[in-house]
């Protein structure tokens, strides 16, 4: 390529990066975040820190907004989950869950501590497994990428309410008065529409064992 | 051989972290000793990993993360100090489950015939009602209801109600149109329970109370 072509120095007007939104960011697939968890756990590599936090910092925020927490309060709490995957990589497994779901794991133990944060003690950290004694095989990898894709998977194939249900289940802090004013039922039908996607998503899941 | 499991609704709520404190702790010493429940919580929480992956995301303050490379090197918090549990005294063979580890633990306390009771403390949520209990064998835990949810791991030996056989790694859940009467087995029964509410007998619940 020649050098000319591609100018070093652009006006600032052509420097300015669109802000990146979920339709057009590459996300890093599954088995991808799992090897930078991999590379912060073997080396503290900050390259690979720096991919994980762009990818998983705004995700964990929303969670926790819509777990009913302030913007400020949302920010801070997202710092220490973030700063949790930064020291505990070393016990990222893998073989066990993949990168989302230990990173849920995380953020899900960290707001159930806010909201006891006035009490002064800290929760305990989750239970810790032992962290395992080498780097992930490709293998385990691509088993756990599969994991999550068949996972998403199944979440597709629930009707947008049934999604709602699931979604409202996961991240609302009280999800069956969530359910029912989302979706405008009577409170005694919400925990049948939630046995019935849930056991919808499982038998999806089954059948693609 | 475990035969009695949470709920499928009672895992959900624990995978999504909305289960009270008090039942995630009982529930918690379930999936300890219990491989079914195991894959069920991980299938659960590869859900909230899914769903996570999926949500759409809220932009962080532009200093954010430099912010967080600054203190990346601070030194991570020392764990919080043990807490205090008594001696208990417990049949050979017992262990008490893990997650008790981080929990309060006091005496066994005479609460009735054949009946004895060791509160359960969790630091960070100390409003919970949680205790062990040690009920001889044969004897009633007496017939009562509840102001909500109760959950109960059996740890040793077992108990018997209407709804069946209980024996060790089996967990109970009743809830407050339950009126239940537990008998416990020949040997006795040892039990991690957790009570929403109290009990609705003025007396017991100003014991358990607490």
């Amino acid at each position: 390529m020649n050098a000319i072509d591609t100018p070093l120095f652009l006006a600032p007007s052509q420097t300015r990066v669109p802000p990146v939104t979920a339709l057009d960011a590459a996300a890093p697939d599954a088995a991808a975040l799992a090897a930078l968890i991999g590379r912060v756990a073997a080396a503290r590599d900050r390259t690979a820190f720096a991919a994980l936090y762009k990818h998983f910092a705004p995700r964990v925020k929303a969670y926790l907004v819509r777990a009913g927490m302030v913007g400020g309060e949302a920010e801070d709490v997202t710092q220490n989950v973030m700063l949790t995957l930064w020291r505990k990589a070393e016990y990222f497994d893998p073989a066990r869950a993949g990168a989302a779901t230990w990173v849920f794991a995380i953020a899900r133990n960290a707001r159930i501590d806010h909201a006891r944060r006035k009490r002064e003690v800290a929760m305990p950290d989750m239970e810790e497994p032992e962290a395992p004694d080498t780097a992930p095989s490709a293998e385990a990898l691509t088993l756990a990428a599969e994991r999550d894709t068949r996972l998403r998977g199944a979440l597709n194939t629930l009707t947008p309410e049934q999604r709602q249900i699931v979604q409202l289940s996961f991240f609302s802090d009280t999800p069956h008065a969530a359910i029912a004013s989302a979706l405008n039922l009577p409170l005694g039908t919400v925990k049948s529409r939630i046995r019935l996607a849930m056991g919808k998503l499982r038998a999806v899941l089954e059948e693609g064992l | 051989m475990i035969k009695h499991h949470p709920s499928a609704e009672t895992l959900l709520s624990h995978a999504a972290g909305t289960l009270a404190a008090g039942h995630a702790l009982v529930v918690a010493a379930h999936i300890e000793g219990c491989a079914h429940c195991q894959a069920e919580l991980a299938r659960l929480e590869a859900t909230g990993g899914a769903l996570l992956d999926e949500i759409s995301p809220a932009a962080m303050e532009p200093e954010a993360f430099a912010e967080l490379l600054a203190r990346l090197d601070e030194p991570a918090p020392p764990p919080p100090p043990a807490p205090r549990q008594a001696e208990l005294a417990l049949p050979p063979g017992l262990r008490l489950p893990k997650v008790l580890k981080t929990a309060e633990i006091g005496r066994w306390r005479w609460i009735g015939p054949g009946v004895r009771h060791a509160k359960v403390r969790l630091p960070w949520a100390r409003e919970q009602t949680l205790m062990l209990l040690r009920v001889a064998g044969g004897r009633r835990v007496i017939h009562h209801s509840h102001g909500g949810a109760e959950f109960t791991q059996v740890l040793w030996g077992g108990f018997h109600d209407h709804t069946g056989q209980y024996g060790p790694g089996d967990i109970g859940e009743a809830d407050e149109t339950t009126l239940h009467q537990p008998v416990a087995d020949e040997e006795g029964c040892i039990c991690l329970a957790s009570l929403e509410g109290g009990l609705r007998l003025p007396w017991l619940s100003r014991l358990f109370g607490g």
